[in-house]
């Protein structure tokens, strides 16, 4: 609505009531509430009661206490993990995808994405039961004759987390990759092949490339949604599965100590924050359009 | 209404886009009923006078006054002005009839009426039996109707057309061209027309403004255009051309001569003051349509040069030869003939004597 | 894509498959033991039955937290649909602040839902606002307004900005145009931002854990229930949930594929 010089004396006082309303809504629902987490951060906790004296105690605590560095690691390697995990399998799919035409192509994705709205919670919980003892993996496994009789291996340990957090985040990985990979001009295929190059040298020099950035979108967004998750290891990974989203859950929960847990966000939204800008600045797709 | 009465006059109008300055100091005058197109090339300013009189933009500079009104303040909806859009601009979600019928509905209009005269609207672009369709059902020509349909509804004093055929094919442009025009002669409303193609410009226009770079270069009929431009920008722009340049010998009656380097070259002056009152020795070109020059023969009297033919292009009703001119200012000349269906007399590589009448020939300061 | 030789797309086939297979083993188990009775992983092919829905139908508890979920999720759309689009109309054009804005809007979208969580836990416990529906509300909207505004947004700078000009010039006003061609425009937009919307804090769980009272919603509820182990009306609720969102799914589909597409087929 800004064409010009038609702006009526009421519409300018809404307009202005807009401009507040648009500033102040972001501000104090989010930005305010993330700086005030923040700064809790600086704080301690003292006989469960939280002393407002600026402290940098609780960082010193999170680099020289031997537990948090090592868990906060091996969740790291965990989350990557599961992203390569979701991206070896999305790839394929997504470029099984492309191949189709029309209407399947995308009656498919949308199938391959459903999952996706389906209740978090009930899927942990079937996961979870297809990974147990008396689970399907584990019957299947028998029959196939891989295991001589039914294993704790897959439930309760970092193991059932990484699989539960793969199969929950596929689709998520599906869908960069897809986009970025039907973004490629039919033409670029065409004049590869007309260039005398096989089909297996046009993926490779051709495909892959223009798809990586795709790829990457897709590696970050899985590994934020998997190291931000702090359910699925709690209902999966018994006592031995502990990650760090786990510990910071229970500083506000058992632990009590809600100054450390926010340091501990700290750490983790830095994590976050680089494995968003590592994604932007290789997702953004470099020269697809002509 | 009168074909002599001024409708609208813009004085002294200047814009600028924060510093970058787009039109300087135009003064234009439109008549009342005439069809007058703005020319120009893409960045000349064109769209920009369109929309300032529209009121889709501010003013930087200047006033626009409607019947001797300054209505440069006025705000776009209460302007007595329609404007058909480049891209139509018909809105998606109504119908035929709910698009052409918005602008009484938005004034209130009873809907008796407001029917009444949809139906007859329709009924001017032929579009009759699409009333209930959605735009998006419509050919691009039909949508162009109906944003033209559209833009008349109102009794708008003056139309405004931003490059509207742009989006057709030539055949359909064609015949939208004579299309517009005769809607125009029908309800008399002055149309204002922008358009980047000088073909259509001269098709259609009472009157033609072209513009170049932010400045009006010239204003006036097609013919006055073509046969009397008064800068080398519309002699270039404006038709093929060819462009001799040289300094001013003196005048004599309605004609002046101009030493080029195809010799003294005598061209005509009538009713252009400015080239009778240039200095002698003024830079100049003398500049004749490809048409105009023909191969000499005994009985010429006229301007009279040699040259060789450098290429033979047959052009379906029309041949045209490239010439080039010997001497140290080598020029490349383009002649123009009926085709011939036993093939032209001229060979390429030939040398041949070639002339143009003086009063084909007209005089451009450079 | 061009033309693979055969052996490849039998690969591909067969990943897409597995990753099929993958995605829905999870929600073929609750719909199975909906209609069968399993035991000790075995399933009871032979006796089908709808005992598990009326088992279902008597689970107040159950009922009352999908209740919760549905006025949370109808308060969430209200809210996230009308301050996600004039937040939309408000910096569609306009440069100063916007990407700085933008970037605040986006956050809770981007950042894990703990700290998005955690951060509004502190802030409601410092402005003493007691943990209720409210909060689950605030929450949700916080969250799922970026998706709404983009939705949106994205609308408003496909549509041609000679619309708005073309109402102005055949004489309408400013609320004219806004109600008579913006609005209409947007209209398919917003309800599929609002489907997307109610989908998102439908399922919401960890943001949701963080900020309730209480009351809890569904997935809190279950959350809470899956310590224990479900009990058999569980599986029919899920059946039910995931019919209800193919259905929601199919909607948004129709309502974000531009009208435009949609036309061209007839």
């Amino acid at each position: 609505m800004s064409a010009a010089g038609s702006i009526h004396p009421r519409e300018r006082r809404l307009s202005l009531l807009v401009t507040v309303l648009a500033f102040a809504l972001p501000v104090i629902f989010v930005l305010v509430p993330l700086a005030i987490f923040l700064v809790y951060s600086f704080f301690s906790v003292d006989q469960g009661t939280i002393v407002y004296t600026p402290t940098l105690g609780n960082y010193v605590r999170f680099f020289t206490d031997p537990i948090f560095l090592p868990v906060f690691w091996n969740t790291i390697v965990l989350c990557v993990s599961v992203a390569v995990i979701c991206i070896l399998l999305a790839y394929p799919a997504a470029y099984f995808l492309t191949t189709l035409k029309g209407r399947w192509r995308y009656a498919l994705l949308m199938l391959l994405l459903v999952p996706l709205l389906m209740s978090y919670v009930i899927k942990i919980y079937a996961i979870r039961s297809i990974l147990g003892l008396n689970g399907f993996l584990n019957k299947a496994l028998v029959a196939l004759g891989i295991l001589q009789q039914p294993s704790n291996l897959f439930v309760f340990n970092m193991n059932a987390i990484l699989l539960t957090l793969s199969l929950l985040l596929i689709p998520f990985a599906i869908l960069p990759i897809f986009l970025s990979l039907e973004r490629i001009p039919q033409t670029l295929l065409r004049a590869s092949d007309d260039l005398g190059a096989s089909g297996w040298q046009t993926f490779l020099r051709i495909t892959l490339p223009l798809s990586l950035p795709g790829v990457a979108s897709a590696a970050s967004f899985v590994f934020v949604l998997a190291i931000g998750d702090f359910l699925t290891p709690q209902m999966v990974g018994g006592i031995s599965g502990f990650t760090f989203g786990r510990i910071l859950y229970s500083q506000f929960g058992t632990a009590y100590n809600w100054p450390f847990g926010a340091a501990l966000s700290v750490a983790l939204a830095i994590v976050v924050i680089c494995a968003i800008l590592v994604g932007e600045r290789f997702g953004r797709n470099r020269g697809t359009s002509i | 209404m009168n074909q002599n009465t001024d409708l609208l006059t813009l004085r002294s109008v200047s814009k600028s886009y924060g510093t970058v300055p787009v039109l300087h100091d135009i003064d234009l005058s439109i008549k009342d009923g005439e069809f007058l197109t703005v020319l120009g090339p893409s960045g000349s300013g064109k769209t920009t006078v369109l929309r300032l009189i529209g009121g889709l933009e501010p003013l930087t500079a200047g006033e626009i006054r409607l019947d001797g009104q300054d209505i440069s303040r006025m705000p776009i909806n209460k302007r007595p002005f329609n404007t058909v859009f480049q891209d139509y601009a018909l809105f998606p979600h109504m119908t035929v009839s709910g698009n052409v019928g918005y602008g009484l509905s938005v004034r209130h209009m009873k809907r008796k009426e407001i029917t009444r005269r949809v139906a007859e609207a329709l009924e001017l672009v032929q579009l009759g039996r699409f009333a209930d369709r959605f735009p998006a059902q419509l050919s691009g020509g039909q949508r162009q109707r109906v944003a033209l349909a559209r833009a008349l509804i109102c009794q708008p004093r003056l139309i405004l057309l931003d490059e509207p055929l742009a989006a057709l094919d030539l055949e359909l442009r064609r015949q939208m061209q004579e299309f517009l025009k005769s809607i125009q002669r029908e309800i008399k409303t002055t149309f204002l027309f922008v358009t980047h193609d000088q073909e259509e410009a001269i098709g259609m226009a009472d009157r033609i403004c072209v513009m170049q770079a932010g400045h009006i270069r010239q204003l006036g009929t097609p013919h006055d255009l073509y046969y009397k431009p008064n800068c080398e920008f519309v002699a270039r722009f404006f038709g093929e051309n060819n462009l001799v340049p040289g300094k001013l010998g003196p005048a004599q009656g309605e004609q002046r001569s101009i030493e080029t380097a195809l010799g003294r070259l005598v061209c005509s002056i009538s009713d252009q003051p400015h080239l009778k009152a240039a200095p002698d020795g003024a830079s100049a070109f003398a500049a004749f349509r490809p048409e105009a020059l023909h191969m000499a023969d005994a009985t010429d009297s006229g301007n009279s040069f040699s040259g060789t033919i450098a290429d033979l292009a047959f052009a379906g009703s029309s041949t045209v030869a490239t010439i080039t001119t010997g001497g140290d200012a080598a020029q490349r000349l383009r002649l123009r003939m009926p085709s011939r269906i036993d093939g032209s007399v001229l060979k390429s590589g030939e040398t041949v004597s070639l002339c143009f009448a003086p009063h084909e020939g007209h005089l451009v300061l450079a | 894509m061009n033309a693979l030789p055969r052996p490849s797309t039998i690969f591909l086939a067969a990943i897409t498959a597995l990753v099929a297979v993958l995605l829905y083993s999870p929600l073929f188990v609750p719909i199975v033991s909906s209609f069968f009775t399993i035991s000790h992983g075995n399933v009871d092919w032979s006796s089908p039955t709808l005992a598990t829905y009326v088992a279902l139908a008597e689970n107040h508890d159950i009922l009352a937290a999908l209740r919760t979920t549905l006025i949370v999720g109808v308060c969430t759309v209200i809210l996230s649909v009308v301050s996600g689009t004039l937040l939309a109309l408000y910096y569609h054009g306009r440069r100063s602040g916007r990407s700085f804005l933008q970037f605040i809007i986006f956050l809770p979208f981007l950042m894990p839902p703990i700290i998005s969580g955690l951060a509004l836990l502190i802030f409601f416990r410092e402005i003493h606002l007691e943990r209720s529906l409210l909060t689950v509300v605030i929450g949700h909207t916080v969250f799922v307004l970026a998706i709404v505004y983009r939705t949106v947004l994205m609308r408003l700078q496909s549509m041609s900005r000679t619309l708005v000009e073309a109402s102005y010039d055949l004489g309408a006003t400013g609320w004219q145009t806004f109600w008579r061609i913006i609005l209409p425009n947007l209209s398919s937009a917003m309800v599929g931002g609002a489907i997307l919307a109610f989908a998102l804090s439908f399922d919401e769980t960890m943001i949701t854990i963080l900020v309730t009272g209480t009351q809890s919603t569904l997935p809190v509820r279950l959350w809470a229930m899956m310590r224990l182990g479900f009990s058999p009306d569980i599986n029919a609720l899920v059946a039910l949930i995931l019919m209800f969102t193919v259905l929601l799914c199919v909607l948004a589909a129709r309502f974000l594929i531009p009208r435009q597409m949609a036309t061209e087929r007839t």
